[in-house]
């Protein structure tokens, strides 16, 4: 992982996918300090930098577990932006679609879906290649292309 | 809560497609998000990139340059290959000051296209001397504007001083297969290098 620190508004899940511990309670959630969700740049805390090179623009992420909601206990301690974030990738959607749908910026998506993905929230399908452009990809997207009309 | 009420995981998870990626660059109004639109099986999507701005161009690293942060609008659109391959294709601004966005967005690419509006060649050298060195496949497109080009295709590689092995195409943005025509061309292109390289 590329960051081993959790921050502390992730934590919710990680006792849960680490140590088997409980979920997190309602109780928990009903914290009013916690409802006072932070702001995208302030969820970052200003990092522009540093992220996961490996995460790029068409990276496709998906969501670890199936089913959520939006009140689902699992996810009603994140601030929206990463809750909408967790709800999206319940199909696999790319960095950049991912920044464009929730209306975040770039750098602040790659950020949080790092984070997101340290805390066991999300899966980054991170190629294991670094070039995918090989022959047979190559011709696989000419067939595609070819074929519209 | 027991962890026999937590949710499971996915099991049969919708499979992850493999991401591959075309730049569509070229100065700003030259139509890389018609481009982009004319090809997306959706209407193009737009997100913005926060970034530092070095105020001198990317070749010139020895120079200590004055940095200032701009944001950035990037359009893009993408094509189901199959379930399994998805295409996507980002229009980025092709000045030389945002060479640096370009290095995320052309690593791994199968190849850029490069619009070119045949009015101003100017805008669109930076891209094209971005691609030569980083040694992306890629082409240029003019884009004939209401069916008109203001210059014939071996003046415009001429005035573009690229070499013989680049292909330079006539295409209308806004037509779907004129599009995938360029494209097609492009990656053409991409397949000779892959073929010729396969060690890459």
């Amino acid at each position: 992982m590329p960051d081993g620190r959790i921050r502390p508004y992730l934590r919710a899940l990680v006792p849960v996918e680490r140590f088997g511990g409980p979920a997190p309670t309602a109780a928990v959630t009903a914290d009013p300090a916690i409802t006072r969700v932070p702001r995208p740049f302030v969820l970052t805390s200003g990092r522009v930098t540093g992220t996961d090179p490996t995460i790029r623009l068409e990276t496709q992420v998906t969501a670890r577990y199936s089913g959520q909601r939006w009140d689902s206990p699992e996810l009603s301690r994140l601030p929206s932006e990463m809750r909408n974030i967790v709800l999206l990738c319940a199909e696999p959607f790319s960095v950049a679609e991912i920044a464009a749908q929730l209306r975040l910026q770039l750098g602040v998506t790659k950020v949080l879906v790092g984070d997101l993905r340290a805390a066991g929230y999300l899966d980054v399908h991170v190629r294991n290649s670094a070039d995918p452009s090989t022959p047979d990809v190559i011709q696989r997207v000419i067939d595609g292309l070819s074929a519209i009309t | 809560m027991d962890l026999a009420q937590s949710p499971d995981p996915i099991r049969s998870r919708p499979s992850v497609p493999l991401p591959v990626k075309i730049v569509v660059a070229g100065g700003f109004g030259v139509g890389k998000t018609t481009t982009v639109g004319a090809i997306s099986d959706i209407a193009p999507l737009t997100t913005e990139a926060e970034m530092t701005e070095a105020a001198l161009g990317i070749d010139n690293l020895g120079v200590e340059s004055q940095k200032t942060t701009t944001t950035v609008a990037m359009d893009f659109g993408c094509v189901t290959i199959d379930q399994s391959l998805k295409l996507y294709l980002f229009g980025t601004p092709g000045q030389s000051r945002f060479g640096f966005m370009w290095d995320d967005l052309a690593h791994g690419a199968l190849g850029a296209l490069v619009v070119v509006d045949s009015n101003r060649l100017d805008d669109c050298y930076p891209a094209i001397d971005y691609f030569e060195h980083t040694g992306l496949p890629f082409i240029v497109g003019v884009n004939a504007f209401h069916g008109q080009l203001t210059h014939e295709l071996t003046e415009i590689r001429w005035a573009l001083a690229i070499s013989d092995q680049i292909p330079v195409v006539r295409f209308d943005a806004r037509e779907r297969t004129s599009v995938r025509d360029a494209l097609l061309v492009l990656l053409g292109t991409a397949l000779n290098r892959a073929l010729g390289e396969p060690s890459g």
